[in-house]
Order: C-alpha cells, then sequence, then structure tokens
C-alpha cells in the first residue's frame, strides 16, 4: 500500500506548508514536532496508516489532510502488535 | 561486478589480509596485549571468557565464535594464545581453522608469560612478513557477505541511513552478494510483516517464530523494563508504534526475499538476503556475522557509534548531518544530506554502494584508522 502519511524533517508550525518531494500538497492544521508524522489525505476513523508501504497503527478518530499522527489519535492495530 | 580480494584456501575472499593474535582465556590476555604493542600491524583480540561457563551451549557458542573469527577470510593468518588449564583451549580451537596457517603458545608450556611474548612476537612477524607478499586478484561481487548493522538509532535513521542501506542491500543482492540482517531484537512487532518476505512460506514461518521468541525472552527477562529494550525513547521522537520502529530498522535490508534464517554465528549456505538472531547489542551482533564470514559491515547511526570490529571494515552511515558534523573523522558518509534536500535516497543508496566496493578493494574506514575494535560475543547462561 501507497504511504497515507509523510514524516517532517523539520518542526513545522500550524499553517505552514507541508511540501512533498518538491510538490506543495496543503497547509498543517496543527503544530507538528520535527520527525513526527504529518496525514498525506482524509482519513476516517479504524483507517490503517502505512508507512514503508506497511501498517503501523489505525487511526481513533477522524484526521484531516495536514494533521499530527500520533499516539494521541492512533492505536496498534488489533491482531497485530 | 568484481573486487580485488585475498583467495583463500577453501576458496572464500578476503577484502583484508590480517595477522590475527586471540587469546583462547581471558587469562592470557596479557600477552596478547604485549604481542599488539610490540607489533601494531597485528590484530590483537582479547575477550572476557574461555572458562568457567554455565552450559554447554555456551562453551560450543564460545568455541564458534573465537575460532570464526580466525577462519573469516580477512585473516590471513592466526595466532591462539592459551593458559593451558582453561576450558576452551588454544589446542583445540586451532584445530577448528583450516584455511591459512594457523599457530598456537600455551603460556603454562612455553616458559611463562615473558617467553611465550618473546616467541609470539617471532611467530607473528613471520606471518606479517609472509602475509605482505600475497597480492589482490580479481573476485566476484557475489563472493562478499555484508553485515547490516544499526546502533544509536535517531528519528533520522529510519528515514535516511536505513532506507538508503536498503536501496544498497537490493543492489548487492542483485550483484550475487549475501546480505546479513541482523539483531532479532529490533524486530519485534513487525514478525506478521517480514514473515511475507520468507522466499517459501516455511521459512516465513521460521521468521515468524524467531522474532516471537525473542519477544518472549526480553518480557520473560525484563518484565516490565522490556519496553526499554523493545522501544527505547521512541514516542517522543515521533514513533507511534513497535511496528513503525521495527520497520524502520528492517529497511536497511531492502525488500529482496529472505533466503535463510541462521542461528548466532553460523555461516550462511545462500546467497542474497538471510537474517542471523543476534542480539541488539552491536558488538555482539557484529561478532555474530564476523563468525559467519561477513568480510564486511555496514553501520547506520544516528547517535554517533564509533565501533568497528576486529579485522572488519565497519562502514559508518551518519543519519543526519548534525552528528556527522559533530563527529568528523567517525563517520564514512553522512546520509543526512537527504533529510537535507540535497540527495535522494537512491543517490545516496548507490554512493554507499560505491563506497562498499573501495573498502572492498582497500579503501580504510574511519573505524580502520582509528583502530576502533571492540570484541564481544554472545554468552548467555551463567558463569561458575
Amino acid at each position: 500500500m501507497k504511504d497515507n502519511v509523510a514524516v517532517v524533517v523539520r518542526s513545522i508550525e500550524k499553517g505552514s506548508p507541508i511540501v512533498v518531494e518538491g510538490e506543495y500538497m496543503f497547509d498543517a492544521c496543527e503544530d507538528i514536532p520535527r520527525g513526527h508524522k504529518v496525514a498525506l489525505l482524509a482519513l476516517s476513523r479504524g483507517e490503517k496508516i502505512f508507512r514503508y508501504g506497511e501498517p503501523i497503527v489505525e487511526t481513533t478518530q477522524d484526521i484531516e489532510p495536514g494533521g499530527w499522527v500520533h499516539v494521541h489519535n492512533t492505536r496498534p492495530i488489533s491482531g497485530g502488535t | 561486478m568484481e573486487l580485488m580480494g585475498y583467495r583463500r584456501k577453501d576458496g572464500r575472499v578476503g577484502i583484508r589480509n590480517h595477522v590475527l593474535v586471540i587469546s583462547s582465556v581471558s587469562c592470557a590476555n596479557g600477552v596478547v596485549e604485549a604481542i599488539g604493542r610490540s607489533l601494531p600491524d597485528v590484530v590483537a583480540v582479547v575477550h572476557a571468557y574461555g572458562c568457567g561457563y554455565g552450559s554447554t551451549e555456551d562453551v560450543l557458542k564460545s568455541s564458534r565464535v573465537l575460532t570464526r573469527l580466525a577462519d573469516n577470510p580477512n585473516v590471513g593468518a592466526a595466532l591462539f594464545i592459551g593458559l593451558g588449564c582453561e576450558v576452551l583451549g588454544a589446542e583445540n580451537l586451532s584445530r577448528e581453522v583450516n584455511n591459512k596457517p594457523v599457530e598456537i603458545l600455551v603460556v603454562q608450556k612455553d616458559g611463562g608469560s615473558s617467553v611465550t611474548t618473546a616467541r609470539g612476537i617471532e611467530i607473528a612477524s613471520r606471518f606479517l612478513t609472509e602475509l605482505s607478499g600475497l597480492e589482490r586478484t580479481p573476485a566476484p561481487v557475489s563472493d562478499l557477505i555484508v553485515g547490516l548493522e544499526c546502533g544509536g538509532s535517531d528519528t533520522f535513521s529510519g528515514i535516511t541511513a536505513n532506507p538508503a542501506v536498503g536501496i544498497t542491500a537490493n543492489r548487492l543482492v542483485t550483484e550475487g552478494a549475501t546480505v546479513i540482517l541482523s539483531e532479532t531484537t529490533e524486530m519485534i512487532g513487525a514478525a506478521h510483516i517480514l514473515k511475507h518476505r520468507g522466499a517459501t512460506p516455511e521459512l516465513g514461518e521460521q521468521v515468524e517464530r524467531l522474532i516471537n521468541n525473542q519477544e518472549k525472552k526480553v518480557r520473560e527477562e525484563l518484565g516490565e523494563l522490556a519496553g526499554m529494550v523493545i522501544a527505547p525513547g521512541n514516542i517522543e521522537g515521533g514513533l507511534s508504534s513497535i511496528t513503525e520502529k521495527s520497520l524502520g530498522c528492517i529497511t536497511k535490508a531492502g525488500n529482496s526475499p529472505i533466503n535463510e534464517v541462521l542461528d548466532y554465528a553460523h555461516r550462511p549456505t545462500q546467497k542474497g538476503l538471510v537474517i542471523m538472531d543476534t542480539p541488539g547489542y552491536d558488538i555482539d551482533s557484529m561478532a555474530g556475522m564476523v563468525a559467519g564470514g561477513a568480510q564486511i559491515i555496514i553501520f547506520t547511526t544516528g547517535m554517533g557509534s564509533v565501533a568497528g570490529f576486529p579485522a572488519v571494515p565497519v562502514i559508518k552511515v551518519a543519519s543526519n548531518t548534525e552528528m556527522f558534523r559533530k563527529m568528523p573523522g567517525d563517520m564514512d558518509i553522512n546520509a543526512g544530506t537527504i533529510a537535507d534536500g540535497k540527495c535522494s535516497l537512491e543517490d545516496m543508496g548507490q554512493e554507499i554502494f560505491n563506497l562498499v566496493l573501495s573498502v572492498t578493494n582497500g579503501q580504510r574506514t574511519c573505524a580502520e584508522v582509528n583502530r576502533s575494535q571492540p570484541f564481544n560475543y554472545l554468552k548467555q547462561g551463567p558463569t561458575f
């Protein structure tokens, strides 16, 4: 599966542009710390998050594009570890 | 594709031509160190065990690691120094090494420390002279066994250094080389994913079993502290699950099928990507791979590990520019340029591949220049 999140290489402030591989995507809808993940598309509750093409967690709430994705709005995938 | 190496009697190829002087038990370390001080060109290796073992398994494991370090194709000749009354014994160890000149000295039989040291210097000097006459000859890259290691990882390891090395690993596999993914502890949480990368369903199950057993062992031994080993300080750095952390580690192996699952310090029988069961402790893990015949190691680091290994070049790949600059002379290549937007993952993977070839052909790594060659190996049972 294609990754639906990206990792920010420096801290991003709310409202600043998210650029992936040279292409403007949208503005960050909240602060995102360096090394953390940003949603690349609208994610609905229970959706799996893919990184390295593999499922790493699932969301516990809807997340907007440009939203911060971490332990506060995801959980380990049930059945996996 | 070819490299220039030293063809050994058993057909394997070394990319270095070292004289190894090694103790069979820690009680003989003083003599080994004295020989090393007199002859800085030998690789003098001391260790903490060789006697007092609490299990047959540990005796066999120790003996396997010490003999196979001497048997590694990067070693052109070996001298074992024993004490005499120990469990492992220099003579027993030397009998297992058949692909090069090997000699032994035993302190209790050969005249005590100072005489044994003088005789050791004589033997090692002769080895150095003999080996200096050997020429490198062309050999295919498929003769390489490349070990992968990561240590002192940071948030950037899984974004820059590891995926770049993954590209290098894919390229090495395409060239027919063997690539060892190690550190079972660092695979915890990714068993269900790695299972699908087995070349056969049986191999997939073997991989899954290996990782699940390791997780069980860590949890049993460490109880509440298990989390410290499985996912140290990662949530703050942005990692949301153990699976995400482990995927960041294993991405350095690329995406080739897994052709074999090896016990600690065993030699691969397959080409391509293989897994070796080693601990997350870098030195013990490298010892397993070198004993398994790895002639070179690619080591990614975020915090800045400076550890090399005896007789084997270790290439240090920095995950971030800040650390690369902060530790001049310790890092061989800076994959932090990927996060800086100055280099693509693909290009960095290719650069690391080219560096592997240069080092293979004789270019010295930072750890070799610094003579950073810590040695230790996995021991499981108690000492008596």
